[in-house]
């Protein structure tokens, strides 16, 4: 029985992405269901925190979504996230994390089936990436050294 | 803006034998506290010996030629100092390049107020700890570190002066290959000359008893023309060859600053297991969040729960440094500040100084120079 079935956190705006991913679920289209979906109100809202803290708490990957460029609903929030995504997806890579896993997307609320084919892709490609293996600091050997009985 | 260059010096004897290269920056600070322009002056004085700089905060125009003198090896941060405890004042302060970056950064973040402050620059070469510089003189130089009365960085060389008047000089080069000479992030530096000042003062391109000054603000051409109009300082102006000369040694540094940079940014930078076995050793003592000019958020991120695990004993640097770098390494002006005081030798100021880069290699943005806040801030579209 193959183990590697991806985590993926979903951020999706929503206005838009969440929209989408609704037009997507009612007109019963299939995607992978690796993807945890987390709602936020505006993909402007997302820190760089909070993917970093995705990828701690265990994701191998992680995708935000938000809406066209020009169609935020709070005006230029999604650009103010498109910003901080590239510095995201600089980011990662000195904490040996494949920037590939980390996705984003601007999806409408009509775009149901562009939702399901960025879950479809974004789903093969963390597979093939495999679990993301982290070497998290181990405190076991340190802590014995310098414990005192 | 147009630039400025002349040579000058105190018109004070003791200033303008005690200072470095005439004392004129040293008469400027005179002039300034005795016109009662500033409240005070923010400068470092030698404590017991070269290797010991004081921050010293000066009221009384009489104390400044106790200060008297440029120091190598004591790299000091007036940035966070001046926003955190000397905000409320007017103020006159020599600055390093990386000084002048960090009070642009804060200036722009309301943190410090630009109308309130005289920066006078200091072009500077580089800086040495005190402990490295303490061991490198007596490895290289078979002297006893206590002997030495004044040290200077000059065509490539750290020159030592000892109590006898004998100089003795070793290659700069030759020193950081062995691992002493400068701090990491001054050999990556690609500010030498503090633009991002009021004036820029040094001895490259100026004759021996001047200094030569770069007029880069109205502010600083008023204080340079009213400081002589009232009997100061002495001003003349520099042959074309100087300036020209001091064009060229600026070009010399900046590029073997760009050389340093790929060497520790890009080939000699760190692997992925070796920042692994980095992070393992944080103990997170938060002194590199403490000593960043940058850093002033009263609540600070890195102190919440939801960063850290139960039990967690060495902080997970994803949602430790990770998250620090995610909020300033963008802003980072490379004082090195961070790397000097982790107490577990984590090479700090060289992933930040890298988060930097990049970010300004795809939006244009420098940190300390940059005249707007990065782009990240900017509530337009696009």
């Amino acid at each position: 029985m193959s183990e590697n079935e991806p985590k993926i956190v979903g951020f999706c705006c929503n206005w838009c992405c969440y929209g989408g991913a609704d037009t997507a679920g009612t007109a019963r289209m299939q995607y992978p269901p690796n993807v945890r979906i987390l709602r936020v109100m505006c993909s402007g809202r997302i820190n760089p925190s909070m993917v970093l803290k995705a990828f701690k708490e265990g994701a191998d990957g992680v995708f935000v979504g938000g809406c066209h460029m020009g169609d935020c609903h709070y005006d230029a929030g999604n650009y103010k996230w498109k910003r901080r995504a590239k510095m995201v997806e600089d980011l990662l890579p000195e904490f040996g994390i494949d920037k590939e896993r980390f996705r984003f997307e601007w999806i409408s609320a009509s775009e149901g089936e562009k939702f399901q084919k960025t879950m479809e892709e974004f789903t093969e490609t963390v597979k093939s990436k495999g679990p993301l293996k982290r070497t998290v600091p181990s405190s076991t050997d340190t802590a014995k050294s310098t414990a005192k009985t | 803006m147009k630039t400025q260059f002349l040579l000058a010096k105190a018109n004070d004897n003791e200033l303008a034998t005690r200072g470095e290269c005439g004392g004129a920056v040293s008469a400027l600070f005179k002039y300034l506290l005795d016109q009662e322009l500033v409240d005070g002056v923010l400068t470092l004085t030698r404590g017991d010996d070269v290797y010991d700089g004081v921050p010293t905060f000066l009221e009384d125009s009489e104390d400044i030629v106790e200060t008297c003198g440029s120091l190598h090896c004591a790299p000091t941060m007036f940035g966070d100092l001046i926003s955190k405890q000397l905000s409320d004042l007017r103020l006159a302060v020599s600055v390093k390049p990386c000084d002048a970056m960090a009070i642009r950064e804060l200036e722009k973040r309301h943190q410090i107020d630009s109308k309130a402050i005289y920066k006078i620059g200091l072009n500077c070469g580089g800086t040495v700890m005190p402990i490295t510089a303490r061991k490198m003189i007596e490895m290289f130089y078979d002297v006893d570190p206590q002997d030495v009365v004044a040290e200077e960085i000059d065509k490539g060389k750290f020159i030592i002066e000892l109590k006898d008047g004998t100089h003795k000089a070793v290659e700069i080069d030759e020193l950081e290959e062995k691992g002493f000479g400068r701090r990491g992030n001054c050999q990556r530096c690609e500010l030498k000359i503090p633009r991002n000042a009021d004036l820029a003062c040094g001895n490259w391109g100026a004759e021996p008893g001047w200094t030569f000054i770069e007029v880069v603000t109205e502010k600083g051409r008023e204080l340079v023309e009213n400081a002589h109009k009232n009997g100061y300082i002495e001003v003349k102006t520099p042959s074309e060859k100087a300036i020209t000369i001091r064009e060229k040694i600026e070009g010399i540094m900046i590029k073997l600053a760009r050389k340093f940079q790929d060497k520790y940014l890009e080939e000699d930078y760190p692997l992925p297991e070796n920042w692994d076995e980095y992070w393992n050793r944080c103990i997170k003592c938060f002194a590199c969040r403490d000593v960043c000019p940058l850093c002033y958020c009263k609540e600070c991120d890195l102190e919440k729960e939801f960063y850290s695990s139960e039990n967690e004993i060495i902080p997970d640097p994803i949602t430790f440094q990770g998250v620090r770098l995610s909020h300033m390494s963008f802003s980072c002006v490379n004082c090195g500040q961070c790397e000097d005081v982790c107490p577990m030798e984590i090479p700090l100021a060289r992933i930040y100084h890298r988060m930097q880069k990049k970010y300004r290699d795809e939006t244009g943005f420098i940190a300390g120079v940059s005249e707007e806040l990065p782009p990240l801030y900017s509530p337009e579209k696009g």
